[in-house]
């Protein structure tokens, strides 16, 4: 005869596991809705530092489109994934850096309707993490005010003595306000105006960042150079196409050793150099990489800015932006001039096959075929 | 049974948390690196230029359905013009027709490698609906 408590007790024990599983569910996902995990107290992390910081780091990995990428193995990847591993991994290595990191990522759901944050920061100083907290990302306009709040609260106040990075890693930032840039939100706009209204108060006692690097496409148009070189000394940026395996960042990872002598220019040719080398050796299609000495493109910016001003103009009334082409500016007369070379460090290799196969340069400026 | 809705309802809870991530460009780059897999282990040149062949093929009739549907908007039917044209393009460098010159049987690999990479840069020039591109990833699948 079977005991009848067993029975009881078998009969309590599947609703009992659920609950409980359920019970896990939930402390997992408040968790993840919490204020975030920071790894140390505030107070803990503001405390003196024994090491000196020498370098202050901002990288901001766009992570919500489509970043699906394969090595020639087939082997495929997620460009903002593989880029946040190999950004930690510098952090780590750098004993005399402050390295922010925010992430942001593609919106996500808890069980249909409750909304988990979509942007993720970390922070570290001497080498070590020292916060990670989730946040949510601009919705609408994209004016990087949640970044700020977090760039402000850890950051090393003697900025006057550090050198200053800014990396960009995402897809061809527009340069006219254009939906589209976020899976996520599709009507969200993105442009390069709201990168640069980011990086004027990412520098506000108007300093600006000794380099700025753009990991994207067609990085360096007139526009785009001359925006946002308000803010930067010296910016490299991929004038052409760019595969999405990015900029290799092994320059970064050693920087006590790889900028000693603190000049910055020198270190970006390097680091130039380091990425067309890495590029080059598997990718197939066009490579091309820019170093801009932003004081000295000043001359050649002025002499074409309303030339382009009226291409972009033109263009942004375009209903579609689907069938516009790229090309490099020297292809286009009006934007041939003395100055054109001055201040620009240009590697380029083209493509391996297609119709620009055989070019064998790039003046370092990309420009609209209108 | 009992067990197994309780595994199916802890099943559910973790995957509703995860991101809903509709990724068609995602797909198509895969269809790519599938043919270019495919391409990298065919034994011969004739064999490579086959499948490369097809998969243009394959995939521009698929294009081809889609537009004559006339379910798509106009920036869709711009978006699947444009991917059309380019893969028209690199059609015609494969066989060296319309100006190419052919691609050579030993640079096949690297050119299966150029159809897949020329589909991963960071820019943001292809212009299709997620709706749009999924109904071309049926159609492929469907059709192949």
């Amino acid at each position: 005869m079977r005991d009848p408590n067993r029975r009881l007790v078998k009969s309590a024990l599947w609703p009992m596991i659920f609950v409980s599983f359920g019970c896990a569910a939930l402390v997992i996902f408040l968790s993840s809705c919490s204020g975030g995990q920071t790894v140390q107290h505030e107070s803990q992390k503001i405390e003196e530092d024994t090491i000196a910081v020498r370098y202050s780091i901002i990288f901001i990995i766009h992570g919500d489109n489509d970043y699906l990428y394969h090595d020639t193995s087939d082997n495929k990847f997620y460009a903002n994934e593989e880029t946040l591993a190999e950004v930690k991994r510098i952090a780590e290595e750098n004993p005399h850096a402050e390295v922010f990191i925010f992430h942001q990522k593609p919106a996500s759901h808890f069980l249909f309707f409750f909304p988990l944050r979509d942007g993720e920061f970390y922070y570290y100083r001497n080498g070590q993490l020292r916060a990670n907290e989730l946040y949510w990302r601009d919705q609408e306009q994209s004016n990087f005010n949640l970044e700020l709040e977090l760039y402000r609260r850890f950051r090393v106040k003697n900025e006057r003595e550090m050198l200053s990075m800014f990396l960009y890693f995402g897809h061809e930032i527009p340069e006219f306000a254009k939906a589209g840039y976020d899976a996520s939100y599709p009507d969200r706009t993105f442009a390069v105006q709201d990168l640069a209204n980011g990086l004027k108060e990412f520098t506000t006692d108007s300093a600006r960042f000794d380099l700025l690097v753009l990991s994207t496409c067609y990085g360096g148009t007139p526009f785009t150079v001359g925006m946002l070189g308000n803010y930067a000394q010296t910016i490299i940026a991929s004038p052409d196409n760019l595969h999405l395996s990015y900029f290799d960042l092994k320059s970064l990872e050693s920087l006590d050793i790889s900028l000693k002598d603190g000049e910055v220019p020198a270190f970006a040719n390097k680091f130039a150099q380091q990425i067309f080398d890495k590029l080059t050796k598997d990718i197939q299609t066009v490579v091309s990489i820019a170093v801009y000495d932003v004081d000295s493109v000043q001359e050649y910016l002025q002499s074409v800015y309303s030339t382009y001003e009226h291409s972009l103009n033109t263009l942004s009334r375009q209903i579609s932006s689907a069938a516009i082409e790229h090309c490099d500016c020297a292809d286009i007369p009006v934007y041939i001039m003395p100055a054109m070379n001055r201040g620009v460090n240009v590697f380029y290799r083209s493509a391996r096959f297609g119709r620009s196969k055989n070019k064998q340069n790039h003046s370092g400026w990309e420009c609209w075929k209108e | 049974m009992k067990s197994l809705i309780a595994f199916g309802s802890m099943f559910l809870v973790f995957v509703l948390a995860m991101p809903v991530n509709a990724d068609g460009n995602g797909e198509l780059k895969k269809y790519f690196s599938n043919t270019a897999s495919e391409v990298k282990a065919a034994d011969n040149a004739v064999e490579k230029r086959e499948i490369l062949n097809e998969s243009f093929q394959n995939m521009s009739q698929t294009l081809d359905k889609v537009l004559s549907s006339g379910l798509i908007s106009d920036n869709d039917r711009i978006g699947i013009e444009q991917f059309k044209t380019i893969l028209q393009e690199k059609q015609n460098e494969l066989e060296g027709s319309n100006g190419y010159d052919r691609v050579p049987d030993a640079q096949l690999n690297a050119f299966a490698n150029y159809v897949v990479q020329d589909m991963e840069q960071a820019d943001t020039t292809i212009t299709i609906s997620v709706v749009v591109l999924l109904l071309i990833i049926i159609l492929i699948v469907l059709l192949v």
